[in-house]
């Protein structure tokens, strides 16, 4: 943790200039949402990407993550990937490629 | 006899105890809301109907978006002031957090009000009328002259209690009732009571007489002075009731005979939305007891309208389009769901004005407006297939919606209670141990950037997209 | 200062600084980990015990149905029990028959108070709290007053759960799996749907899962950041690595159950259709709902929890034997590096082998391959935990304590209910298996003579500790015969039972499943015949095996007369302990004063050595202590060099 005064100073500055591009990519998120991609599917994508990024945003810079001890990633791996596999498995039990469709 | 390491952090892990612990806390928290957003997912994949896009009010989420963003800047600032021992800027920024947090329910409360105010209705052939119940939606039931109480035997969910169930939704003041053994009394508690002890009474004498395990339930019959009118929603009955029913369950299992009076059901229309509708134009939204011919003409206008829109949008200059029509949510929504802004259609002249679009991106007739100003239909009980408050009994997209948002907002209050608690009444650990307060305000500010972490996910996921 | 806790002054401070407590501080609204530890183990005890009863109610019915249970009347006409009994159970049994409605109450709140309020409680949370800051060497866990909101957390669950008996509604009836649709339509004509048992079971829940989280958090931070000096990693006794991986289970599987019963209790009281789909019709008319949700994603959402709880049930047993082997052999653990990473991988392939429940809800070919795939993996690291610990016998000078006969008798049941689940693993096999009799049989083996016979082996360990004196010996073997007897006839004959098409929901035992098919075997001849020596009339056929199966539980019943009463009466009647190590053990929750005081230690306890140096050549005693730096010297602070800082750190 940077804990001296100069540093925190420094600290504050990136968290105002973070904060203004989070507000920023919330108006593009709105406005590019009532932009028609080719299919709708693609307006998701792109609606997520830029939530990802600015969630990535939050996360390294205004919780830390962009320095934090390695015990904290190796935590968040673990739950990255089950929530992941949560993610993909609810999906796929939507849509089987393995159909016999020959039968 | 102190518990180590809830200052400083441990060398070899680098971390003090409540870091740790809440980097556990939010993992688990990401699983919580892994579940619910992969629920999310499921069900939009899986959904039978089209998935509301832009339907929420996207202003209200748009500034609760900045307000969290704001909200997250300054419990970073809070907690900044207070490394550097401003002590008045970290209770300012630290204030200000909690407000913010404030200013966003109070906007989430608006948005749910409005939802719980308007209703759907899903007529059998598909078409849905979106509205208002001016009146609510209540039943008349009438002609009866008999209750039928029925007292259980046993411990039971479904008891008589007539007084508390039936009583209520009687029509004007409620009669005199006759007993079987012909006395005359006022329904009331004392009354029923007593009623309710003399047939537990047979029905234990029943019991023994006939070598019954099991006490059997026991009916009253009380006759009513003057026959009965009950006005009532149907919730409160133990099941719908279908189309011209002759008798009534109440949710204390007292039924009832008699005949239907009235189950029309009075909707101040303002949307009509046919994408389910197989025969868009034979609608029975355009019966002519409902909104009749007019309406129909409106959509047909409109529906060309936003054909030829389309079409001049994305025409590729040889007669096609590079979107595909069917596809398109969008243009679906701007072809088969006609907003209703007033009481009569206004003049759709598009063949006249051409290039002078109006187009209608209207949210469904934003929930909450002035009543008066839309047309009214009488919806018959056999039309009505299923309707609902804008609540998550409506579809599964409300369901998720008030899921997700109802437990974020349960995240906001819990985050702003725990800020609220630094500020206040940890003012002598700021006095002796700033640097352990200012671990608190770092762990809660933690938490309360996965509030915000979450939402930045949510407000696409269920305002947008 | 607490930077400074491990200094030698503030050690000194421990035998002044210390105030006495009033009673409710000290017993009820402890933030002591020890107290907190004792209270969820008794009450871990007393719901199984409860759970185990309702269970009785079950077997009785089953092998006579329509007939009153025994002692029926006799409790009905106890002033005060009477009234307990007949609101609580009683009024759904007319005439002390057990009908099919209150079947299914004991049948969902059996399974729903042996996993979540018995063996949880008792075997995660009682000696995880008790034993692990002690056998790491800390005053307290870290977070005292998050664990005493813990423990009341789960009590209210508890209360939640019992309470819901004397609804109106009874309790709830839908298996403890609680599958929607039906779960989610059944019974909804109440008057007030907050009132009803189902809704309290889902709220019960909630709170119990927010205890758990608390637990966990609270376990996992305190292993992580207050290890004793010199307590690395690989110097951990497996019993707090065990409980570290079961803490991760439920960290993150729970709140995926979570969001299953807020889900539901969406479903049931705001009428929404997250796991109905849409057009269900019920008693020929189309339910008033939108539908469009599916029942699969329950399935997913409950078994994604409750998979991993499978392991949260079994590794504590592992965990407990892992301290009492080697204790009763007096040889070190085998494998222990082994153990360790075997058991971290259980715990990352706990979490991706749920769906292995739901082969038949038609979730799609390609679904069941993978998970038969990762089902089949997961048998691995659980082969070498059992390996290991079989292993570890091998040329010990075994004492047969009360707790290393449940230790040992641990091994071949588990092995039995592991072996019996591999076939479970694949589709084509447990399409014709699911919901029988041999289901029951294999979960029971895993978790009744596997799990509680550890859970019972700690119990027996770690007594001396909290009370300082010794649980009765004989007694402890007069638990332990009848036990392992009473298991085995209540569970074997059920994998033959399984086989044979019996459904595991049959209130009345397959009354009529006879008319259909009498199969009858030697093992139907032997039960019968023997039956038939004292007197009784067992049909030849699987329905003659219920009769036994119920003989067996009552068996068990008696077996625990000895226990409870041991338990009880040693308190103050045991024999008292010769010193505060009496089974010369290695790991430092021996070294603390018996019973330890508030704070634990009384000197700067640091690690030295390994968790489990028995036998250790050239040292004249059979065992050396974590601890100790020479034979019966504690090792000092400074002979432990200072951790070295975090690399990433700045």
């Amino acid at each position: 943790m940077a804990d001296s005064p100069q540093e925190i100073q420094k600290q504050v500055k990136k968290i105002l200039l973070i904060g203004a591009i989070l507000i920023f990519f919330t108006v593009v998120t709105v406005a590019l949402s009532y932009v028609e991609l080719p299919s709708h599917s693609l307006n998701i994508i792109v609606g997520m990407i830029l939530a990802t990024i600015k969630a990535a945003l939050v996360a390294l810079v205004f919780m830390h993550l962009n320095h934090e001890a390695k015990l904290v990633y190796k935590v968040l791996a673990f739950t990255g990937a089950f929530v992941t596999a949560l993610f993909l498995l609810f999906y796929f039990s939507n849509i089987d490629p393995l159909v016999f469709k020959d039968f | 006899m102190d518990i180590p390491y809830t200052v400083t952090a441990r060398p070899d892990t680098g971390l003090y105890n409540a870091k740790v612990g809440i980097w556990l806390f939010l993992a688990s928290e990401v699983m919580l809301f892994g579940g619910l957003f992969s629920s999310y997912i499921f069900l939009r994949v899986g959904a039978d109907y089209p998935w509301p896009v832009h339907e929420l009010n996207v202003t209200l989420g748009f500034v609760n978006t900045l307000v969290l963003i704001g909200s997250s800047v300054t419990v970073l600032l809070a907690w900044a002031n207070l490394k550097l021992r401003n002590i008045a800027k970290y209770k300012m920024y630290m204030i200000i957090t909690v407000l913010c947090a404030g200013a966003f329910m109070v906007n989430k409360s608006f948005e749910y009000k409005a939802k719980f105010q308007h209703y759907s209705v899903t007529l059998t052939d598909g078409t849905i009328l979106t509205g208002h119940l001016p009146h609510g939606y209540e039943i008349e039931f009438g002609d009866v002259t008999t209750l039928n109480l029925t007292v259980a035997g046993k411990h039971s969910a479904v008891d008589a209690d007539p007084v508390d169930y039936v009583l209520p939704y009687i029509k004007g003041e409620a009669p005199k009732f006759k007993t079987e053994s012909g006395e005359e009394i006022v329904l009331d508690k004392a009354s029923f009571t007593k009623l309710r002890a003399e047939a537990h009474e047979k029905a234990v004498a029943k019991a023994k007489a006939d070598g019954l395990k099991e006490t059997p339930n026991w009916n009253i019959k009380l006759t009513a002075a003057s026959p009965i009118t009950f006005v009532l929603p149907p919730s409160k009955l133990l099941a719908k009731p279908v189309a011209g029913a002759t008798a009534i369950a109440f949710r204390d299992g007292t039924t009832v005979e008699g005949k239907m009076i009235n189950d029309k059901m009075t909707l101040e229309v303002d949307g009509i939305d046919l994408r389910a509708t197989p025969d868009k134009e034979k609608s029975l939204a355009f019966n002519e007891h409902y909104l009749g011919e007019p309406w129909k003409k409106a959509f047909i206008d409109q529906r060309e309208h936003a054909i030829a829109e389309f079409n001049e949008k994305y025409g590729d200059g040889k007669g096609g389009t590079t979107r595909d029509p069917l596809k398109s949510a969008t243009h679906q929504k701007h072809m088969f769901f006609v907003p209703i802004h007033s009481a009569t259609p206004e003049v759709h002249e598009h063949a006249k004005a051409e290039g002078e679009h109006k187009a209608e991106a209207h949210a469904p007739a934003e929930h909450g407006d002035a009543h008066g100003h839309h047309p009214e239909v009488h919806l018959e009980r056999q039309h009505v297939h299923f309707f609902s408050n804008f609540t998550p009994k409506l579809n599964s997209y409300y369901a998720i919606y008030f899921t997700l948002t109802g437990l974020h907002g349960l995240h906001v209050v819990a985050g702003a209670l725990v800020l609220g608690y630094f500020v206040v009444f940890n003012g002598r650990m700021l006095r002796e141990d700033p640097e352990r307060l200012a671990n608190r305000v770092e762990v809660g500010g933690l938490f309360w950037h996965f509030v915000d972490l979450v939402w930045i996910f949510l407000f696409p996921l269920l305002y947008l997209l | 200062m607490s930077a400074a806790a491990h200094t030698h002054d503030h050690a000194h401070d421990h035998a002044h600084d210390h105030h006495e407590p009033g009673f409710i501080a000290k017993y009820i609204f402890s933030t002591d980990h020890k107290t907190i530890g004792i209270q969820y183990a008794i009450s871990g005890l007393l719901f199984l015990l409860f759970g185990f009863f309702l269970m009785l109610l079950m077997r009785w019915s089953i092998a006579y149905p329509g007939q009153p249970i025994p002692g029926f009347q006799i409790i009905n006409s106890i002033p005060g029990v009477s009234w307990v009994f007949n609101e609580m159970i009683g009024r759904w049994a007319p005439g002390g028959v057990v009908n099919g409605e209150l079947y299914n109450m004991l049948g969902a709140m059996h399974g729903t108070i042996m996993v979540f309020l018995g063996i949880v409680p008792l075997g995660f949370a009682g000696f995880v709290n008790f034993v692990m800051p002690l056998q790491i060497g800390t005053i307290d866990m870290a977070f005292p007053r998050l664990n005493m909101w813990s423990y009341w957390l789960f009590f209210v669950s508890g209360v939640g759960m019992l309470a819901s008996f004397f609804l109106g509604t009874g309790s709830v009836q839908t298996g403890w799996t609680m599958y929607s649709p039906l779960a989610s339509t059944t019974s909804l004509a109440v008057t007030n749907i907050w009132m009803h048992g189902h809704t309290w079971w889902l709220l019960s829940m909630v709170f119990n899962i927010s205890a758990s989280l608390l637990g966990s958090v609270n376990v996992i931070t305190t292993i992580i950041n207050l290890r004793a000096k010199g307590l690395t990693w690989m110097r951990m006794p497996f019993f707090c690595w065990a409980m570290f991986i079961v803490a991760f289970l439920l960290l993150l599987a729970f709140p995926p159950l979570e969001v299953a019963a807020l889900l539901q209790l969406s479903d049931r009281v705001f009428g929404s259709s997250f796991f109905l789909p849409t057009g269900l019709m019920e008693g020929g008319q189309h339910l008033d709902i939108s539908g469009g949700g599916s029942p699969l994603l329950y399935q997913h959402l409950f078994w994604f929890l409750a998979h991993p709880e499978v392991y949260v049930l079994i590794l504590p047993a592992f965990a407990i034997l892992a301290e009492v082997i080697p204790a009763n052999t007096r040889r070190p653990l085998w494998g222990y590096k082994a153990m360790v990473y075997a058991g971290l991988t259980l715990g990352f392939l706990s979490f991706l082998v749920w769906a292995h429940h739901m082969y038949l809800t038609g979730m799609g070919t390609m679904m069941s391959t993978y998970f038969q795939i990762t089902t089949v993996l997961i048998s691995v690291p659980s082969v070498i935990l059992l390996t290991c610990l079989m292993i570890s016998l091998w040329g010990g000078s075994i004492r047969f304590t009360p707790q290393m006969l449940f230790a040992s008798a641990f091994l071949p049941m588990f092995g039995i209910g592991g072996l019996t689940g591999l076939p479970l693993a694949f589709t084509f096999i447990d399409l014709a298996l699911h919901d029988t009799y041999y289901v029951i049989g294999h979960f029971h083996y895993v978790v009744a003579p596997g799990t509680i016979f550890g859970l019972f082996a700690g119990v027996y360990h770690w007594y001396p500790k909290a009370t300082g004196r010794i649980m009765n010996d004989f007694l402890g073997k007069l638990h332990f015969w009848p036990s392992l007897v009473g298991m085995n006839l209540i569970f074997a004959p059920m994998f033959i039972q399984g086989m044979g098409g019996f459904h595991r929901r049959w209130y009345d035992g397959g009354k009529y499943f006879e008319q259909t098919s009498s199969v009858s075997n030697w093992f139907t001849e032997l039960t019968s015949g023997v039956f038939g020596l004292f007197g009784m009339n067992v049909p030849n056929n699987l329905l003659g095996l219920n009769v036994l199966i119920t003989f067996g539980a009552i068996i068990l019943m008696l077996g625990q007369v000895p226990f409870i009463l041991n338990f009880w009466l040693s308190i103050k009647g045991g024999k008292k302990v010769k010193n505060d190590n009496p089974w010369d053990c290695t790991t430092l929750e021996w070294a603390t004063p018996t019973p330890p005081p508030h704070g634990n230690f009384t000197f700067d306890i640091v690690a030295v050595r390994g968790p489990y140096e028995y036998s250790v050549p050239g040292v004249n005693q059979d065992f050396f202590p974590q601890w100790e730096s020479s034979p019966g010297k504690a090792a000092e602070p400074s002979a432990v060099p200072a951790a070295p800082a975090a690399a990433h750190h700045h």
